[in-house]
């Protein structure tokens, strides 16, 4: 009963420090970025910025808990700087939050039914994959050696240079800082509380993602809604569910999504795609173009923050970028998205030339100083 | 990716690819029939959302001369399915079947609707739990067993990372449970034995003692017992833990390693190393 009961307050402090980075990458005097928004964007800032800090910790051999107190500064500083700037909005935001579910109870009370049962489903259930003998090893081994990725989490023998495919994907050197700082175990942490996350993240886009493709049907020429979204969007998330169930070969996203929840390309596959798509979807909408935050800012921390998480995206933002929106540059004619949609597609490229290189054998970064 | 190479299929990849990352479901064909649909029947905006860039995933990802280039540049054998993920199908089938069921004016027609899209999504896909849930028997979401065999062994050795002889299953899963226990056998090593034998020249190989180990106690191979008790010294393997069935069991407790316990459905043995190892973390502090 403690565990789950850590596991829920855990996932719960993930949530507000998201929608703290998300606040502050959204910040506008004047203007309010929907909480929703905010949580997502944040998410992928956290992993963007923990980057910045791990890597010359991690480069220069530094222990893990140097890296740990760093973060930890960082965040704190990051938590003050919303209270500061942002408590303004949290009552009125709280206060429009239970207006909506007083209005939707039975919408509400349906996508928490559909939530807790894939939260159930990935989080209590056993899956045997070979990739977390990488992943969550790696985070049990950061935390028993106090070292960042200088032993093999497979073997546990020390390793002469860093591994590079994995070097820029700091996303689970992060979870070795919240296993050391908190003292939970990294099989919970990884297993239980990071799915249950993503989950929840990701039906947050799915939810975002249905209101604003019905809202491309429904609306009228006054721009009012033909009929409730909510019905639709609870039903959307349903079929949602059962496609994610059932489109299931050992390759699909889906199935990544179910069962191997934790990792990085899940992660990538799922939530970093489907948030770009999101902002797509908005950034298509004429009106709703104008009223966007910094939407190119945001597309570009989604896909850096994605390609610290897992190396896969490296290759996929780019190309998830050019599809989704080198037709509507053209179509709007709006050719000075150009230098944003390049800028968002430039460090997962830099990442994998580095990756390339390495392989090559044009540079080798040691685990000691030589 | 199961086998396939560019280099061998060249353009003919991306269907075999295709075809693999579909399996058995019918998805894929259903988003296409999407396409055909927000083509005939969709709104401007609906169209503008999911026509062009389908265009240009047909264009680059589903073009099969993009492999092949991708190919020269980096290693996308194993890899290159994952471009299927950024094809918005999990958006656009639930998007178009709420929005023809709500589409439905009259109760019984979109009941009727309701039954036959149920059907044809029912029918196109591929149940994940079709052979039951495997709830996890801890919070841990490990083997019961596992967790008996790392408590077993700590007990045993008074060494801080004893270095251990696993089972392919239990070797991925330990350090992820319990990082001190050091694993003889790397995960590539294992995933060639899974689907090969060892050769004489492998087995003959001074630089990969391991392969003996796995030859002998995994694959079932002839392997001499002096070759084998030379390895697990060569490893500084300790503990070997097997299957209860592994035939080898009373072969090794002949040969002198002694049984420290069992947990479960697994049995511990311990080798006696002639010069004791000791395992210990490069010390950084020297460093700076």
């Amino acid at each position: 009963m403690t565990q789950i009961l850590i596991i829920v307050c855990s996932v719960a402090v993930n949530f507000i420090l998201y929608y703290v980075f998300g606040s502050l990458v959204l910040f506008r005097r004047g203007s309010l970025a929907p909480p929703s928004l905010r949580v997502i964007v944040g998410f992928f800032s956290y992993y963007a910025v923990f980057f910045f800090f791990c890597v010359p910790v991690m480069k220069y051999y530094r222990p893990l808990s140097v890296l740990t107190k760093i973060w930890s500064a960082v965040v704190v500083i990051a938590v003050v700087m919303v209270c500061i700037t942002d408590h303004g909005n949290w009552k009125r935001m709280f206060s429009s939050a239970c207006e909506r579910i007083g209005k939707h109870p039975r919408y509400v009370a349906g996508l928490c039914i559909l939530i807790t049962v894939q939260i159930i489903l990935v989080a209590c259930t056993y899956h045997f994959t070979l990739d977390a003998a990488y992943y969550v090893a790696g985070v049990a081994t950061n935390v028993d050696t106090n070292m960042i990725n200088v032993y093999d989490p497979f073997t546990g023998a020390w390793q002469d240079h860093f591994e590079m495919r994995y070097f820029f994907a700091t996303y689970s050197v992060q979870d070795a800082v919240v296993c050391q700082l908190t003292g939970i175990a990294p099989l919970i942490w990884t297993k239980s509380v990071m799915a249950t996350v993503i989950i929840l993240l990701t039906n947050l886009v799915y939810v975002m993602t249905a209101r604003e493709l019905f809202a491309l049907t429904d609306r009228t020429e006054g721009g009012q809604a033909e009929s409730p979204a909510e019905p639709k969007i609870l039903a959307m998330t349903a079929v949602i569910l059962f496609v994610n169930l059932t489109f299931h070969t050992i390759y699909t996203a889906s199935q990544f999504l179910m069962t191997r929840t934790y990792e990085g390309k899940a992660i990538v596959g799922n939530l970093a795609l489907l948030s770009v798509f999101y902002l797509f979807l908005l950034m298509n909408d004429e009106k709703k173009r104008g009223l966007l935050i910094r939407p190119w800012f945001c597309v570009f921390l989604i896909c850096f923050g994605a390609s610290t998480i897992s190396s896969t995206a490296n290759m996929l933002m780019p190309v998830e970028l050019t599809v989704l929106f080198l037709p509507l540059i053209f179509r709007i004619r709006r050719y000075r998205w150009l230098l944003p949609y390049a800028a968002c597609a430039v460090p997962g490229m830099i990442f994998t030339l580095s990756y390339v290189l390495y392989v090559k054998g044009y540079f080798v970064f040691y685990t000691y100083p030589r | 990716m199961q086998g396939l190479s560019v280099f061998d299929k060249g353009i003919g990849y991306l269907e075999a690819c295709l075809s693999y990352y579909n399996g058995e479901t019918a998805y894929m064909l259903l988003y296409v029939l999407g396409l055909i649909y927000l083509l005939l029947k969709g709104t401007e905006k609906e169209k503008q959302v999911f026509l062009p860039c389908s265009i240009f995933l047909l264009l680059t990802v589903y073009n099969p001369v993009a492999p092949v280039l991708l190919d020269h540049f980096f290693d996308v054998n194993s890899e290159y399915y994952r471009f299927f993920w950024i094809t918005p199908i999990v958006l656009l089938i639930p998007f178009l079947t709420v929005k023809l069921i709500f589409g439905v004016q009259e109760r019984k027609s979109r009941w009727v609707l309701l039954l036959l899209l149920s059907c044809m999504l029912l029918l196109s896909g591929r149940f994940l739990y079709r052979n039951g849930i495997l709830w996890a028997d801890n919070i841990y979401k490990m083997p019961e067993d596992l967790m008996a065999v790392s408590k077993l062994i700590h007990e045993d050795t008074e060494a801080e990372y004893p270095k251990v002889f696993l089972e392919y299953e239990y070797n991925m899963q330990m350090r992820q449970y319990d990082p001190k226990l050091l694993l003889t056998i790397d995960r590539e090593d294992y995933l060639y034995a899974v689907g090969n034998q060892f050769t004489e020249e492998m087995l003959e190989d001074p630089a990969h003692p391991q392969y003996k180990l796995i030859a002998a106690l995994i694959k079932d191979q002839k392997v001499d017992m002096s070759d084998l008790l030379a390895a697990l010294e060569e490893t500084h393997t300790e503990y070997v833990v097997l299957d209860r069935q592994n035939q080898r069991i009373p072969w090794l407790t002949e040969a002198g390693l002694e049984t420290v316990g069992e947990a479960g459905d697994h049995v511990v043995l311990k080798y006696r190393l002639k010069e004791p190892y000791t395992f210990e973390l490069v010390d950084y502090s020297v460093v700076y």
